[in-house]
């Protein structure tokens, strides 16, 4: 067996927690959007919705090849350098903090 | 402003409720009390509603502090067919 990578440290745990906070950001609105497209019937509410449960199944693909994929996951674990989590790690938060600023904005 | 009207009458969480209000202030200028009265919602999520409406340039304020008077802007005016667009499936 290979031996194991050095530790990635903190990277893939910054990584999970900001692609969950993700996943929860798209559900709540995508839960509003939805509503309004209920109410409203126009194709923007639409186009917001479908916009929203994509970027929704991307996170959780995301999460799903970090934690549960048999063999991604394990790859993932054990096999990815600490300056590879780093890099996917940044796509992410900045994800979250581009979807913190739009529920700010949606939310009122 | 068309994109405006959209985000912020659809888009959002207080939406419908924004388009009611909209509405209202169009059908006839009051003061915030009368809005909340005529809405059933509310005085100060009249308030709010109201705030998010001027800060967008919907909406403008007449008169002093206490009792002002709400009414329509020339720019939502000039852009009332989309207003009435998504407002035909508020009840």
């Amino acid at each position: 067996m290979a031996p194991l990578q050095a530790d990635p440290g903190i990277w893939p745990t910054v990584a999970r927690v900001s692609v969950t906070l993700n996943a929860l950001l798209l559900l709540a609105l995508g839960a509003l959007w939805a509503r309004n497209y209920w109410q409203f019937r126009s194709k923007h509410t639409l186009g917001l919705f479908v916009f929203s449960l994509l970027l929704l199944a991307e996170n959780v693909l995301a999460l799903y090849y970090y934690m549960a994929d048999p063999t991604l996951a394990t790859w993932f674990a054990t096999a990815v350098p600490a300056i590879a989590w780093r890099a996917m790690m940044l796509l992410h938060v900045l994800e979250t903090v581009a979807l913190v600023f739009l529920t700010w904005v949606s939310w009122d | 402003m068309e994109a405006v009207l959209w985000y912020v009458l659809t888009g959002t969480r207080g939406g419908p409720n924004r388009v009611r209000l909209l509405q209202a202030i169009n059908e006839r200028p009051r003061n915030a009390n009368q809005f909340a009265e005529a809405l059933d919602l509310d005085y100060t999520t009249i308030r709010h509603h109201l705030e998010v409406l001027i800060d967008n340039g919907m909406v403008r304020k007449s008169g002093g502090d206490y009792g002002a008077v709400y009414l329509t802007t020339e720019q939502v005016d000039h852009h009332w067919e989309t207003v009435e667009t998504i407002s035909e499936q508020v009840e």
